[in-house]
């Protein structure tokens, strides 16, 4: 066997145990660099004929060639064997929290009420807002609400001390007045907002609650409109197989006046109704004291109440716990 | 108001079961709140009479009875506690087998079954029963005793309708005629379109009356009877269980009929001692300012002018329409009785009551307005069911009234246009169909005559507009009919509103919201992108509450709060927002942080008004329609945040929320919500010491000059008051200046700008200075000294140590620097470095090499 073939020998098998890139460099090092036992024979090649020379020659690139074929090999094999490894130590458990802070939500009442919005601006409404701490003239005076009616009484006022006459809104309704004493029909607007009356707290009253009030001013504005613009809001809101019921009532400010049930199915094939707004004609001395002909312009107007919906729709049974701000409530919707 | 059914069917006619019913009224504006069946149960229960009673020899509290037995016939033995009958009375005896309904038993089951048992030794065949034990009233010291002439042994249920339902409605404030059974039984019979039937009444008698002169305005008309003979003893068992189920309790017979009367019929009746009336003569007057009047319950009433009396020439005896006086009360030896019923008027009673603070059943019935023509009825069933039931003999009367009747009580007849109607309802209701529904309801309607009084319609023009058109006279017990309006409510009703079709119209409008509107979601958007979620609170504070923005001593007081610690409007949001951090520190939370969008409220005379009207000008305030201001409200975004950071199911045990990150979101929004690329717009921040908050770690959001928010750390001390473990932040931003200053047509479009393709170069400056010249300062300097270059800058280091001496720090700025026409070349970067090397000097800083 010659020199060079037993250092072939010798070359592959360092290869073959060289267990990672670096070793296997070492190898190369060792067989092919400038210090090699494989330098070393190659040196010898000044002092040999022509002949000799080009049989060494054959016999170098052989062994270059062999080496290089086994160093790449193995180089491919221990780079293939490095990444897997690298990957299967990068191994993620991607049912683990994601490690970062989500968004807040939007407060139940904040979601119900855009909802309900939505649906009205998409009918054509305009949303208008107004002040909680409100003037008594709009808040009641105006919506045909006289200093002595009974109505007046039953609405459990709370009153701002040191003006004349403010008092925290009993309803969105004053903002009707500011819009229909400021603009010309046609008007059709849908107001939220906060309003206030004086009940004690408990599950299913609170002195600070959330309306949102609608109204449409226009000639020959009819009852038909008013049930027709409250059977789609029902139905966009609660399901497409729903359907209202308008029951005579009283209000102030509208004439002829109705409470609106809408339809629920409950289990066991169970059907009933269930009490979500108040609504009716704006009473043509609401109309004239804000400015608006009675004769020419006839209008509707409604009032839902938010926390009303929220809790029927989302099964909330103490009203409480609207305004406690427990985040395991708040976070749930 | 409640209905017991038996009553309601002896004054209307209807074929219907008591859900049938409920139905049909809920349906037709006779809101049911609740149908009871008070008694319901009894059984078993028969009178009988008392035929010898003897001290129970073993227990000093208890009476051994012999009653007749069943039939009224035999004995039977009952051991009874209590000591309010003598021999000869009649009472109820619950059999053994019996059940009376109003007990509790030991065990809280309502309800008792009876049985033959030992009590100490003697048998007790049942028990004789007290009204509370029948629901027969609410009287449980005694038991009940009924008139000597109720027939032995009948049962219960043979004398009266035992456990008949009783229907509730909610009266509306308009239907004053719904506070009586004639009154439900009139709509009934319109809602059903059948007959009602008031009770037959006799003539009044011819005798003299007590002379009476009204000298007010007040009163309609005055109808007085005579008694003689009056013997004052108890109610028949009938009366006594009407006024028990509509949640009267029985006294007298006297009190007790006009008390049905008043139920039955609507007009309130008052019954006097005429023995104990002093003058010769009534006269009804308005009382003088500060005259004095004890009333029935016993308190004496300071009067005021405008209060209406009856007087007797010597003193005021009655508080007219609201209480009788207390000395012409009907008494146990009262012999001779004057029955009153007369008409007042709303408003007068209704300014009495409230100023009195006094709510009697005559009252509420009175404000509503009674019936003007239902007094004479009213006084004459009184005093035939006196007469009736054997207590009285009537012998005289009189009626005064007040000539011609005072607007008030007048019903005049309305023109009505059957072709709006129509337009209105969206119906196509023949003019004959909405003459008989009105007539139905009692009103008189014919075509309408040229000299009739037109309401409204067609009043410049009477003559030849009548045609077409109906004159409606309200029924005298209808006053909410005073309108076209009213009667086209009124066809709408009896015709039914489920006969109005829907339509939905198509609007003239175009809907959405405001550009300033969507500003308002934006920032709530950007504080829940901030991680907190959103709160609402309810907007009152106490004494004690934390100052936010621009803090002041004015608040918006509540003349009536709900409580001590709710005596105020909130001038700042935090105070809420922190108890409910609290509020969740205390469910066991490790962190919390909230959000709330709303309404601050201060005096119209707050610094922050002034602050707010600097920058945006007054439009923001909000007047009533004369003008004149009502209280500062403007919008506020507020945040506050405790404790660790939480994820969904992940806890950063390092990381707690800190004032940094209150700072982000109020900055993100003023950012947001800015005119684009106006610096005047720009908030800046300037450190501030304020009460409650952490003096190294506060800082007011300023615009223009005026402070518009405030953010910070709270005080060691006011996180200890709290009981809230550090650290806690809080900040609030009024959104007024941004919301303002949103155009109708939102801000101007935001231009674009050419993106340079050239490579950017980065340099990093690092400039040393003392701790008082804020980083604000740092940065201006920079951003100036490198000039249009500067594409951006991002701060990303502070150092404090020995290199930059005590007192002092080195703050690291990352350059990205850009030219539009070239490429830079190291020599920018050295220009760059130099220039701010240079301006940094100018403010006492060094750059860092």
């Amino acid at each position: 066997m010659s020199t060079l073939d037993e250092l072939r020998e010798r070359a592959l098998a360092a290869i073959a145990d060289a267990h990672d890139l670096d070793a296997l460099d070492q190898v190369r090092v060792t067989f092919t660099g400038k210090r090699s036992e494989f330098a070393g024979v190659q040196a010898t090649m000044r002092d040999l004929d022509a002949e000799d020379r080009k049989a060494l020659g054959q016999q170098l690139n052989a062994f270059r060639a062999a080496f290089q074929d086994a160093f790449d090999a193995r180089q491919r094999a221990l780079g293939e064997a490095a990444l897997a490894a690298r990957l299967e130590s990068e191994r993620l458990d991607l049912t683990l929290p994601p490690r970062r802070l989500p968004p807040g939500r939007p407060h139940l009442l904040t979601q119900v009420e855009e909802e309900m919005l939505s649906v009205f601006i998409g009918m054509g409404f305009r949303v208008a807002e107004g002040p909680e701490a409100e003037a008594g003239a709009y808040n009641f005076d105006l919506l045909n609400i006289e200093p002595d009616h009974p109505a007046r009484q039953e609405m459990d006022t709370i009153y701002v001390d040191g003006y004349e006459d403010v008092v925290l809104r009993t309803h969105t309704s004053p903002v009707q007045a500011r819009v229909m004493t400021t603009q010309a029909p046609p008007i059709a607007v849908v107001v939220p907002g906060r309003t206030y009356r004086a009940d004690a707290v408990d599950a299913t009253h609170s002195p600070v609650f959330s309306q949102i009030e609608g109204l449409y001013v226009d000639e020959g504005v009819t009852m038909a409109d008013l049930r027709g613009t409250l059977l789609a809001f029902a139905r966009a809101l609660f399901g497409a197989d729903r359907d209202i019921r308008l029951r005579p009532s009283f209000f102030p400010f509208t004439e002829p006046s109705a409470e609106v049930d809408v339809s629920f199915h409950g289990p066991g094939g169970h059907h009933g109704w269930l009490e979500i707004l108040g609504a009716g004609m704006v009473d043509p001395n609401v109309l004239e004291m804000c400015g608006i002909d009675p004769e020419r312009y006839s209008g509707f107007a409604f009032g839902i109440g938010i926390e009303r919906v929220a809790m029927l729709r989302h099964g909330v049974r103490d009203i409480r716990e609207l305004f406690e701000a427990d985040v395991r409530f708040l976070a749930r919707f | 108001m409640k209905l017991p059914l038996s009553w309601l069917k002896d004054l209307v006619e209807f074929d219907l079961d008591v859900e049938e019913l409920v139905e049909v009224m809920s349906h037709s504006g006779l809101e049911v709140e609740e149908v009871t069946t008070p008694g319901a149960g009894a059984a078993g229960i028969r009178t009988a009479r008392v035929l010898h009673w003897e001290p129970h020899p073993d227990a000093d509290k208890l009476r051994f009875v012999r009653v007749t037995g069943d039939g009224g016939d035999g004995e039977v033995e009952v051991v009874c506690g209590a000591a309010n009958f003598e021999v000869g009375d009649v009472v109820a005896h619950a059999l053994p087998g019996g059940h009376v309904p109003g007990v509790t038993g030991p065990d809280g089951a309502k309800g008792m079954d009876l049985s033959s048992r030992k009590i100490r030794g003697l048998t007790s065949h049942g028990m004789l029963a007290s009204p509370k034990e029948l629901e027969l009233g609410e009287d449980a010291g005694g038991i009940l005793v009924l008139p000597p002439d109720t027939p032995l042994g009948s049962s219960l249920d043979d004398l009266i309708p035992v456990g008949e339902p009783v229907i509730e409605i909610a009266v509306q404030a308009d239907r004053g005629d719904h506070l009586s059974v004639l009154g439900v039984a009139r709509d009934l019979a319109a809602i059903l379109d059948t007959t009602w039937r008031a009770p037959e009444v006799p003539d009044r008698p011819s005798g003299p009356s007590i002379p009476v002169q009204l000298r007010t305005d007040g009163c309609a008309s005055f109808h007085t009877w005579v008694l003689e003979d009056v013997t004052i003893g108890g109610s028949p068992l009938w009366l006594r269980q009407r006024l028990t189920q509509s949640g009267m309790r029985p006294i007298d017979v006297v009190v007790d009929v006009t008390n049905l009367v008043m139920l039955e019929l609507g007009q309130p009746l008052h019954a006097f001692d005429l023995d104990r009336i002093g003058g010769p003569s009534l006269t009804v007057r308005e009382a003088d300012d500060g005259e004095r009047l004890v009333t029935l319950d016993d308190v004496e009433r300071t009067l005021a002018a405008g209060d209406l009396v009856i007087d007797d020439a010597d003193h005021p005896i009655s508080l007219a329409g609201v209480m009788g006086g207390l000395d012409t009360e009907v008494v146990a030896d009262t012999r001779r009785v004057l029955l009153e019923a007369a008409v007042w008027e709303p408003a007068t009673i209704r300014r009495t009551s409230r100023r009195l603070g006094l709510v009697s059943e005559a009252s509420m019935r009175f404000e509503r307005a009674v019936d003007p023509a239902g007094a004479a009825r009213a006084v004459a069933r009184a005093a035939d069911l006196l007469v009736s039931l054997g207590s009285a003999a009537a012998t005289g009367s009189d009626v005064v009234a007040t000539e011609p009747a005072p607007a008030w009580s007048q019903r005049p007849s309305v023109r009505l246009d059957p072709a709006r109607v129509r337009r209105t309802l969206a119906v196509d209701l023949a003019d004959e169909v909405q003459v008989a529904l009105l007539e139905r309801a009692g009103a008189i309607v014919g075509p309408a005559s040229e000299a009739s009084a037109p309401d409204g319609a067609g009043s410049a023009d009477a003559a030849g507009s009548a045609a077409g058109y109906l004159d409606v006279t309200p029924p005298t017990w209808r006053r909410d009919l005073g309108r076209q309006a009213d009667l086209t409510e009124e066809i709408a009703r009896l015709h039914g509103y489920d006969n109005i079709p829907d339509h939905l119209p198509s609007l003239p409008t175009t809907g959405g919201l405001t550009p300033s509107q969507r500003a308002e979601r934006t920032a709530r958007d950007l504080a829940l992108a901030g991680g907190f979620h959103e709160a609402k609170t309810r907007p009152f504070v106490g004494a004690r509450a934390l100052a936010g923005v621009l803090p002041s001593e004015g608040r918006v007081l509540l003349a009536n709060p709900l409580a001590q610690d709710a005596a105020a409007m909130r001038p700042s949001l935090l105070e809420g927002l922190l108890q409910a951090v609290r509020h969740n520190h205390g469910q066991g939370r490790p962190g919390v942080a909230l959000t709330e969008l709303g309404r601050c409220f201060r005096p119209v005379d707050d610094p922050l008004g002034t602050a707010l009207d600097a920058v945006i000008g007054p439009g923001w305030r909000w007047t009533d329609p004369a003008g004149a201001p009502i209280p500062l409200q403007p919008r506020v975004l507020a945040l506050a945040a405790q404790g660790r950071k939480l994820g969904e199911g992940w806890l950063d045990t390092e990381a707690t929320w800190s004032v940094w990150d209150v700072l982000d979101v109020l900055d993100r929004v003023a950012r947001r919500l800015a005119p684009p690329d106006d610096p005047t717009w720009r908030l800046e921040r300037h450190a501030i010491t304020r009460e409650g908050f952490h003096p190294g770690r506060t800082a007011a959001l300023v615009l223009q000059g005026q402070e518009i928010g405030v953010v910070g750390q709270l005080h060691p001390e006011e996180a200890d008051r709290r009981d809230l473990p550090e650290p806690v932040v809080a900040g609030e931003l009024l959104l007024e200046p941004f919301l303002a200053v949103t155009p109708e047509a939102g801000h101007r479009p935001v231009s674009a700008r050419t993106l340079v393709r050239h490579p950017a170069m980065t340099v990093d400056v690092a400039l040393v200075a003392d701790d008082e010249v804020t980083y604000a300062t740092l940065e201006r300097t920079v951003r100036l000294a490198v000039g249009p270059l500067l594409d951006e800058l991002w701060f990303f280091d502070e150092y404090r140590g020995e290199q930059v001496g005590e007192g002092r720090r080195s703050v690291a700025m990352r350059l990205r620097l850009q030219d539009p026409a070239r490429q830079l070349t190291d020599a920018d970067a050295e220009a760059v470095i130099e220039s701010v090397a240079t301006a940094a000097e100018g403010i006492g800083a060094t750059l860092r090499r």
